[in-house]
């Protein structure tokens, strides 16, 4: 596997997240969400990672097709489909009729898009950075040291956290409590009662760390930290960064000139190819 | 001006009205070994955040009085520079590693001191030589045991290079091995290097004879600071605090003999010497009945050196009623999903396990850390489900029933008993689960009062749980869980933390008042002393296998199953051993592991 540098993949996601703002084309969407996956292919994940990457990308899909496809409120917009109809009694009333619209589809999708895009890179990015290495980037690109180790360390007992919720869930439900109950109050009250011993553990441990990290010179400004290792860019991380900036650059410039010519401003026809591109893939 | 002065030493914390340090005056000479005792809550672990500088510099609170530290306040050199002399190693090693690597890990403190990267490369090198991990430099923290973390731990402490060395509880998570490999690094460091050593610590069976001072603190004050020969010679001011003494000393004391031994060579030679006959001491006699010296058992067992399990769950010709178990495991395997990556993990947590528990019985799980004790008691609660096999919990298997369904008839105490506490009182913990299952409210008044008596907790019934000590914490968790009166009640490391008068006080209640009900209790533990005092029957796990299920006195006379599960019998058994001309395994005759 290509190993790269965590400034490059911090890099790539800020690229990818740019790239999929300026890109509207459910094809140049897809394209960036297949080349996401090709990232989380060369790592590649575990059964257990590639089950929660695809259940957030399921979620998220259909979450955000279906509540744009109902709730798309731009004209014009195409029924394709009524779920209820402005005649059924009581709720047809309230409701208006609820429908499913084409461009809200549409709309829809290239958002899930964007969204599973970025996420995929991001989970890339987690599940091959050591929080270590992470925070040497952090720090290289000038996030304050304080703040850089906290994240890195909030990282890293994420899992941990995830299995204290579980452990505390278990017990309450072993001393007869239901968490899914008709009293809604006492639902959500048994909920946040169970947080409170997740969150005091928490801050118990998170003193004691603090506490063992003080005891080994911890400065928050780290104005004289030395690292044991460093980071360096190889050859993958030039080449990479590169294709990206290009990719970035070349976006940025076809769009702007379709903008110019869209609008009036500025046209030549010798880059007719590049607004028919502009304005079918991109 | 070398070592530790401590002068009219005062502390407070924020929020609280009584000092918690009152006074202390102490110095401590340089390349000394002191064993710093008490019980819990007496100020021990803030008398050791003052001496490194944790207090006043990371702490709220009022301080007054000086620690000089080679002639400098700490109170007024930086942190950072206090640390580079006295270095603090903390009680849990989970809650002071936050790097993925070994090597990250202890260069953590030295890329804060501004160091070369050649300079910090030696540092590790040195530091992981010293705790006997130099081939774990590349490691997975992840991937170690416990007691491996907490020599990393150690190791990040010691690339520090500090003169003086304060160790707040490093062992109490540990089993009895990595205690003993962690407590010979340490009296490495003192006795080779001339490091200063200040030790909390519960376990003074192992570490006295390390020792070259004793401090006794109560109610914040240093109430004694005697020479190792001369601290022991009056028990008494330990046992009126409740302090746990050596085992051998406290033999001797009950012989009549002047001297104190702390080792088991020291106390063989005196007793030897002597006229009286030991086993026919009062003392002796009172363990005895305690079955701690099970003479006939242990003779019987002497010379078993075959690794074959010795299983005998059931008598054959007496089966049990099915409808009489509380808990039958059949066959039990357990492999936990191996997460980053596509391989499976590289071990069963559990291998093959079956055994069934009776009302009325007390079951010590037994076996050293990652050995899979609590990996079988989250199956008990069918948190975890078999990879094969199966767990029936009065007659229902965990992997079709649904938690609803063992409410009630299981209750759990973890090894951090905060994951339990959710209510804003005692008394509403105690009454949750009553409440949950819908009692009359006069019923679940009744038990809540009933319960507080029990549990010494009527004067607490109104303070927030998470603001109680420990001790208090961990009894309002199994109160909380005994409201239900459950068939079937899980302690998970009971030990931890707890000062020996209140682990006995809290065990002989709970034991006897299961017992009396025919309910039925299991513990995971380390310590063997409890289990001869508590338990009727013992489980022995080695690397997720039982390999041994019957009575405490036969696992524990058998050297080969304390060896495999990691224990170490108690003193008095050993010392029955040396009689017998056939020492079990023991910390003065074992050899290190992973060294």
């Amino acid at each position: 596997m290509i190993r790269l540098q965590p400034h490059t993949k911090i890099v790539l996601l800020a690229i990818v997240s740019c790239l999929v703002i300026l890109l509207d084309s459910p094809i140049a969407l897809f394209v960036c969400f297949l080349v996401s996956l090709c990232f989380q292919a060369l790592i590649p994940p575990s059964w257990h990672q590639m089950r929660l990457l695809i259940l957030f990308i399921g979620l998220g899909t259909w979450g955000l097709i279906y509540s744009q496809a109902i709730f798309y409120n731009e004209f014009p917009r195409t029924v394709i489909f009524t779920l209820i109809h402005k005649d059924t009694p009581i709720i047809g009333g309230m409701t208006g009729g609820v429908h499913l619209y084409r461009e809200g589809l549409l709309h829809g999708t290239v958002q899930s898009l964007r969204f599973n895009t970025t996420l995929t890179i991001s989970c890339f990015i987690i599940w091959t950075t050591q929080p270590r290495d992470l925070l040497l980037t952090l720090v290289k690109l000038r996030v304050p040291y304080s703040l850089a180790f906290m994240v890195t360390t909030g990282l890293r007992y994420i899992p941990l956290i995830g299995s204290e919720a579980k452990t505390v869930i278990r017990s309450q439900q072993l001393r007869g409590f239901r968490y899914l109950q008709f009293n809604f109050l006492h639902t959500i009250s048994g909920i946040l009662n169970s947080l409170r011993p997740i969150l005091t553990n928490n801050i118990r441990r998170a003193t004691h760390l603090s506490e063992a990290v003080e005891s080994r010179a911890f400065a928050p400004d780290a104005a004289h930290r030395t690292s044991l290792r460093e980071l360096k860019t190889g050859q993958p991380d030039v080449i990479l960064i590169t294709l990206l900036l290009v990719c970035l650059l070349s976006v940025i410039g076809l769009k702007s000139v379709y903008f110019l010519y869209a609008n009036g401003l500025y046209y030549a026809s010798w880059l007719r190819g590049a607004y028919t591109f502009a304005r079918e893939v991109l | 001006m070398g070592g530790i002065e401590i002068e009219n030493l005062h502390f407070t914390y924020p929020s609280r009205n009584t000092p918690t340090l009152r006074g202390i005056e102490a110095k401590v000479d340089l390349e000394a070994f002191i064993l710093l005792t008490g019980p819990t809550g007496c100020g021990k672990s803030t008398l050791l955040r003052t001496l490194n500088g944790l207090i006043p510099h990371a702490s709220g609170g009022k301080l007054s009085g000086s620690v000089r530290v080679n002639g400098a306040s700490v109170a007024e050199q930086p942190i950072a520079v206090t640390c580079q002399q006295v270095g603090l190693l903390f009680q849990n090693p989970e809650e002071q590693l936050f790097c993925l690597i070994v090597e990250d890990e202890v260069a953590f403190g030295l890329e804060n001191l501004g160091l070369s990267s050649h300079e910090i490369n030696q540092r590790i090198d040195s530091a992981l030589t010293q705790v006997g991990l130099a081939e774990f430099r590349s490691r997975q923290i992840a991937s170690l045991s416990s007691g491996q973390k907490q020599r990393v731990a150690l190791a990040c402490v010691c690339a520090m290079q500090p003169q003086i060395l304060l160790l707040d509880e490093p062992t109490s998570y540990l089993d009895p091995q990595a205690t003993y490999d962690i407590l010979a690094i340490i009296r490495d460091l003192n006795r080779k290097l001339g490091i200063t050593v200040i030790v909390v610590g519960h376990q003074v069976n192992e570490i006295a004879p390390l020792c070259s001072r004793v401090w006794l603190m109560n109610e914040g004050k240093l109430v004694s600071d005697l020479p190792i020969d001369q601290a022991f010679t009056d028990l008494k001011p330990y046992s009126q605090l409740g302090v746990q003494v050596p085992e051998l000393a406290q033999i001797a004391e009950q012989l009549g003999f002047p001297e104190r031994p702390l080792t088991l060579n020291h106390a063989v030679r005196l007793f030897e010497n002597s006229p009286q006959d030991p086993k026919q001491s009062r003392f002796y006699q009172a363990e005895a009945s305690d079955r701690l010296l099970s003479p006939d058992s242990a003779s019987e067992e002497d010379g078993l050196a075959d690794l074959t399990p010795s299983v005998t769950p059931s008598n054959p010709e007496n089966p049990v009623n099915p409808d009489n178990i509380v808990a039958s495991v059949q066959g039990l395997t357990f492999r936990y999903p191996q997460k980053g990556s596509q391989e499976p993990s590289s071990a069963d947590a559990l291998k093959n396990i079956s055994f069934q528990v009776k009302p009325g019985e007390v079951v010590a799980i037994m076996g050293a850390n990652g050995s899979g004790k609590t990996t079988l008691f989250l199956q008990l609660i069918s948190l975890l489900r078999p990879s094969a096999g199966q767990v029936l919990i009065k007659g229902q298997d965990t992997r079709r029933s649904k938690p609803r369904h063992l409410a009630g008839q299981v209750g759990i105490v973890f090894q951090n008993p905060d994951l339990l506490l959710q209510a804003a009182t005692v008394a509403e913990e105690v009454a949750f689960g009553p409440k949950n299952f819908r009692l009359a409210r006069q019923e679940v008044e009744e038990r809540l009062e009933k319960i507080l008596r029990m549990f010494d907790l009527e004067a607490l019934k109104m303070e927030v749980p998470y603001a109680l000590s420990r001790g208090q914490r961990q009894r309002t968790a199994v109160a909380a869980n005994f409201s239900l009166y459950p068939d079937l009640l899980l302690l998970d490391e009971p030990t931890t933390g707890q000062d020996y008068y209140h682990l006995q006080q809290l065990m002989q209640m709970l034991c006897d008042t299961m017992k009396t009900q025919n309910k039925t209790v299991i513990f995971c533990t380390h310590d063997v002393h409890l289990t001869l005092t508590y338990a009727n029957r013992v489980l022995l796990l080695h690397r997720g296998a039982l390999i041994f299920d019957g009575t405490p006195d036969a696992a524990f006379a058998n050297p080969e199953y304390l060896k495999q599960a990691s224990l170490v019998p108690p003193l008095t058994m050993q010392l029955q051993g040396f009689q017998n001309d056939t020492p079990p395994a023991s910390h003065e005759n074992r050899s290190p592991r992973n060294r």
